[in-house]
């Protein structure tokens, strides 16, 4: 019975894991040298699949913290990260409170408004208060491939959810 | 209608304050926290510059062997597999041989580093060994947006902001943070980086800007400038940062520059400590 507890509690700190574990290693999802535009912020799709899914699995301290490594990581200012982060987590805790049943296709729109809230904050923030600067196509780009992609990893987090800790949503 | 609008207040104040079972803080208050933090960061406050750089001391350290099994995996992946084979006297064999082959990459692993760190210094030149500081890239994990790295020698050993970073004599980039232990080196294509450079065709000057893709390119050139492909490309030195003359690649028709060194394949750099100026 231990070993079962173990376990599960290994499988429920799967995503916070990965979370961290994407902040603060050198594996990223930026292949630029297949194509020069390419980029995905996966972080993102993690945080809102499981706070629309299973919020318990995804504190928001845990949240703040990744998105401070993560600045400290890529050399942004201390906070930005965090702060679009938590906009994502917002949008999700809403959504989460007025939908009594979701699908991949109202979690998908959904997602793009907590992702354009979150980089259009994370552009503004950047370059008004900030010495760098980041053009929009940037950001556009990974918005896009951000959104295109979200329907492959949220049925990757599916599977995961159905395998390893249960079926039904929050 | 008011029932909506209930609704909709009901539902935004819950997402911004509630706090569910493993949720021991409200968003809204890590907003303001995150908020808070930014901006002391922005404006830097001398407490937020020494916080910022034990973090990332600490975060890079982290960093670097967190992503350590990537770069070990194969000797890490046999031992781990010889471990489970102890009882059979076969598989016994297996284990020792699987650990010979670690040892053997390892080995190689630790040649290669040896030749490369050769390779630099020979290439280098380093006579004036105070002049100049080996350092060694310890992440360089390339944002979407920013094109930096980060080498494990920081102010502890004289490394100060603007300092140009160097690899077999070719520019790679220039020194924008420093803390005690470590410092981000921002690389010649990040879209934040401008250097004025010298062309060896007709010495036109030129800025050489980042565009956050692997080619650089040139900006301000005289107006009739026809770009031709294979044209030397130099540090002009006129921002009193950069040597004049350090090379940095060659240019395309397209009127990019293929830098001479690959961004992406930087395991040893140098850092060109500056000169104290002489008084007169």
């Amino acid at each position: 019975m231990a070993k079962i507890n173990i376990l599960d509690k290994i499988y429920t700190t799967g995503p916070l894991i990965l979370l961290y574990y994407l902040s603060i290693s050198e594996v990223d999802a930026n292949l630029e040298n297949l194509l020069d535009i390419f980029s995905i912020n996966l972080q993102i799709i993690i945080i809102y699949f499981w706070i629309i899914k299973r919020p318990s699995l995804m504190g928001t301290g845990h949240i703040f913290v990744a998105g401070l490594i993560n600045d400290v990581v890529m050399g942004f200012p201390l906070g930005i990260s965090s702060l679009s982060y938590l906009l994502v987590c917002f949008v999700g805790n809403y959504v989460r409170n007025k939908s009594v049943n979701t699908t991949l296709a109202s979690d998908w729109f959904t997602f793009f408004i907590a992702l354009i809230f979150s980089n259009l904050l994370f552009f503004a923030l950047i370059n008004n208060f900030s010495d760098l600067a980041i053009p929009f196509s940037k950001i556009g780009y990974n918005t896009f491939f951000t959104l295109f992609l979200f329907p492959i990893f949220w049925f990757l987090f599916k599977i995961y959810q159905m395998s390893f800790i249960g079926g039904h949503d929050a | 209608m008011s029932v909506s609008r209930d609704d909709f207040s009901i539902a935004f104040r819950s997402a911004l304050l509630q706090r569910g079972a493993s949720q021991k803080f409200s968003i809204l208050s890590l907003i303001i926290i995150a908020v808070i933090i930014f901006f002391l960061d922005v404006y830097g406050f001398a407490v937020v510059k020494t916080a910022r750089g034990v973090i990332n001391d600490l975060v890079y350290r982290v960093s670097y062997l967190a992503s350590t099994p990537t770069r070990m995996f194969p000797s890490l992946n046999s031992e781990i597999a010889s471990h489970f084979n102890l009882k059979k006297e076969n598989e016994e064999l297996k284990k020792v041989i699987e650990k010979y082959k670690a040892l053997e990459l390892n080995l190689e692993y630790l040649t290669n580093e040896n030749q490369n760190l050769k390779k630099v210094l020979n290439a280098e030149n380093i006579s004036n060994v105070s002049n100049i500081i080996l350092a060694k890239v310890l992440v360089d994990r390339n944002s979407p947006f920013l094109k930096s790295i980060i080498v494990n020698k920081g102010s502890k050993e004289g490394i100060e902001k603007g300092m140009p970073v160097t690899k077999d004599n070719n520019l790679v980039g220039r020194v924008v943070e420093t803390n005690y232990l470590s410092s981000r080196v921002l690389l010649l294509n990040d879209l934040n980086s401008r250097i004025p450079v010298t062309l060896d065709a007709d010495n036109s000057q030129a800025i050489l800007s980042g565009g956050g893709t692997s080619k650089p390119k040139l900006d301000y050139l005289p107006e009739d400038y026809n770009f031709t492909g294979e044209v030397n490309v130099f540090a002009s030195g006129k921002d009193g940062i950069f040597n004049s003359g350090t090379p940095i690649g060659k240019t395309t028709i397209d009127g990019e520059v293929d830098l001479f060194v690959d961004p992406n394949q930087l395991s040893f750099v140098t850092v060109i400590l500056k000169k104290n100026e002489e008084k007169f």
